[in-house]
């Protein structure tokens, strides 16, 4: 699901280094992405491209496994056997994202081992809506229908980037995601146009969630240089802002058609088309993505309880002589 | 301990917070195999990923869990990533083939009169998609191998980038075992199509 990798990729560097860049090497890059043409592991690249790309796909593999965990923790209580089993599938699904998404990460030459250890060591972050609980089955339908809605709009636009192995993934992602967005429609309206109780379920769970759905895209893009050379290269493919604009778009409708309300006064659209809402509260949205959320603790624990509890199978399974090699594409 | 809304995880008695475990060491994650399907009866080979293990016979399994469970699938072949003798990437359009150094007489020669084997060639025909199968080829060595690839298959263009494999490194699924590819019709509530949401909503907007 979750492609919202620019959301924390605030650039660690002032400069972009790209006075260190062999230049002719530079302008062969520069034009191949401006042909259209795709970038693939062995072709020669700059150090912020490997570094951006290396940081945003390990970050979009951390968020689908640590984002399965919210929806998985309500496979045993799903209402019925057939949520059970589109439950079950779609916590599946999510999973099986994130192994697509760590090969793609490790042709640019980070290793899987190292991207799961900064996982559990805390040194890398995930989409930071996962922080959050869900307290019922209604926050978990929530999460199924529009956290993923917004991680498509992501997804769809990342998929038109310039690199091979990220785009490959990301097709064969967007086609499974069709049904998870569906699935969490289904369930949302199933709720909304059911008994009071329900509906007030709902009702709740959306308001909830709200306020980290509009974090999910991150803050507005300032317009750096950084900014503008990962446009150019294609690896940012929106701005926040636009991604955050379409979501709102094509959501809010849908939302509203089922009776249920938005819990921020200032949304609207105005007469230019665009949408007003409430400035979402980034400074909590920093301290939660630092660590002090209410479920940053839970997630990690899981993950490493999962890591140590599954060691002995991967020590048993070694081959002594074994040599890593990178995957290929 | 760790409370958690989730009485599963109440009950795993993990800590609050702990020390940040070691890094993992080289291999907990295992050798890399790449992964190539058949959507269709009677249709090329193409790679979909690679994925991780220990061995092929589970490198399969895991590429059958991760490529076929969603999509139909009619075949599956795995082969350890280091047994994949790549070319270069040349640019949309182009063709490697044009670029390929030809092997010095005396190497050919020594080709015909020695064993050969088969080799299975893939191409890749534009950046940013999969590569397909496009043959097989009788030589002695991948670069042998890539010779003969360029005179039987060289006139398909663009090929941006081919990769050799020595068909005994390809695990391929059996003939035999078709039936494990037929489950994926049964799990209709995995399909996008199975959710017809819009009677409701229309229900619930003239109730309104
Ligand atoms: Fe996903
Ligand atoms: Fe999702
Ligand atoms: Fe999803």
């Amino acid at each position: 699901m979750y492609g919202s990798a620019s959301t924390h990729d605030i650039p660690t560097q002032a400069t972009t280094g790209l006075e260190n860049e062999d230049p002719i090497l530079l302008a062969e890059f520069e034009a191949r992405i401006a042909r259209g043409e795709k970038i693939e592991p062995t072709d020669w690249m700059p150090q912020l491209y490997r570094k951006q790309l290396t940081r945003m796909i390990e970050q979009h593999a951390h968020s689908e496994i640590i984002g399965s965990l919210p929806e998985g923790t309500w496979i045993t209580r799903a209402p019925g056997f057939r949520r059970k089993m589109a439950q079950m599938a779609k916590v599946q699904d999510e999973v099986g994202h994130a192994q697509l998404l760590y090969s793609a990460a490790e042709t640019l030459g980070k290793t899987r081992e190292q991207m799961l250890s900064d996982l559990i060591n805390g040194k890398s972050k995930y989409s930071n809506v996962f922080n959050y609980p869900t307290p019922t089955w209604a926050d978990s339908n929530v999460i199924s229908w529009l956290i993923d809605a917004g991680a498509i709009v992501n997804q769809m636009a990342n998929a038109k980037g310039s690199y091979g192995p990220y785009c490959r993934a990301l097709d064969r992602i967007c086609a499974e995601e069709a049904f998870h967005l569906k699935y969490g429609h289904d369930a949302v309206v199933h709720m909304a146009t059911g008994t009071p109780i329900q509906r007030k379920m709902m009702q709740e769970a959306l308001n909830r969630w709200w306020p980290a759905i509009m974090t999910f895209f991150g803050p507005s893009d300032k317009m750096s240089t950084h900014t503008e050379i990962l446009m150019r290269w294609k690896v940012k493919m929106a701005t926040n802002d636009a991604c955050r604009q379409q979501f709102l778009d094509m959501y809010v409708p849908k939302i509203l058609e089922i009776g249920l309300t938005l819990p921020d006064a200032n949304l609207r659209k105005n007469e230019d088309g665009v949408w007003e809402f409430s400035e979402p509260d980034w400074e909590d949205f920093k301290r939660v993505i630092n660590g002090d959320g209410p479920c940053n603790a839970e997630r990690i624990a899981v993950r490493r309880a999962a890591e140590e509890n599954g060691a002995w199978v991967r020590r048993a399974m070694q081959q002594p002589k074994a040599q890593y090699v990178r995957p290929l594409a | 301990m760790l409370f958690s809304l989730d009485p599963r995880i109440s009950r795993l008695e993990l800590p609050e917070s702990a020390p940040a475990p070691p890094d993992k060491a080289a291999l907990d994650q295992f050798p890399t195999y790449e992964v190539f399907h058949q959507r269709k009866e009677n249709t090329a080979y193409v790679y979909v990923g690679p994925v991780h293990a220990p061995e092929a016979d589970v490198a399969f399994l895991f590429g059958k869990e991760q490529f076929s469970r969603r999509f139909p699938c009619t075949g599956m072949w795995v082969v350890p990533t280091e047994a994949i003798r790549v070319t270069e990437y040349g640019d949309d359009q182009q063709s490697v083939y044009d670029r390929l150094p030809l092997l010095p007489a005396d190497v050919l020669a020594a080709t015909d009169a020695a064993v050969t084997e088969a080799y299975d060639i893939f191409h890749l025909k534009k950046r940013g998609k999969a590569h397909t199968h496009v043959g097989q080829v009788q030589a002695t060595s991948p670069e042998a191998a890539l010779q003969a690839a360029k005179a039987a298959f060289g006139d398909q263009r663009p090929v941006v980038n081919v990769w050799v494999i020595r068909s005994t490194d390809l695990l391929r699924s059996d003939e035999a075992d078709r039936d494990m590819w037929t489950t994926t019709p049964d799990k209709k509530y995995r399909e996008a199509i199975a959710y017809k949401v819009q009677d409701r909503i229309d229900r619930f907007k003239q109730e309104g």
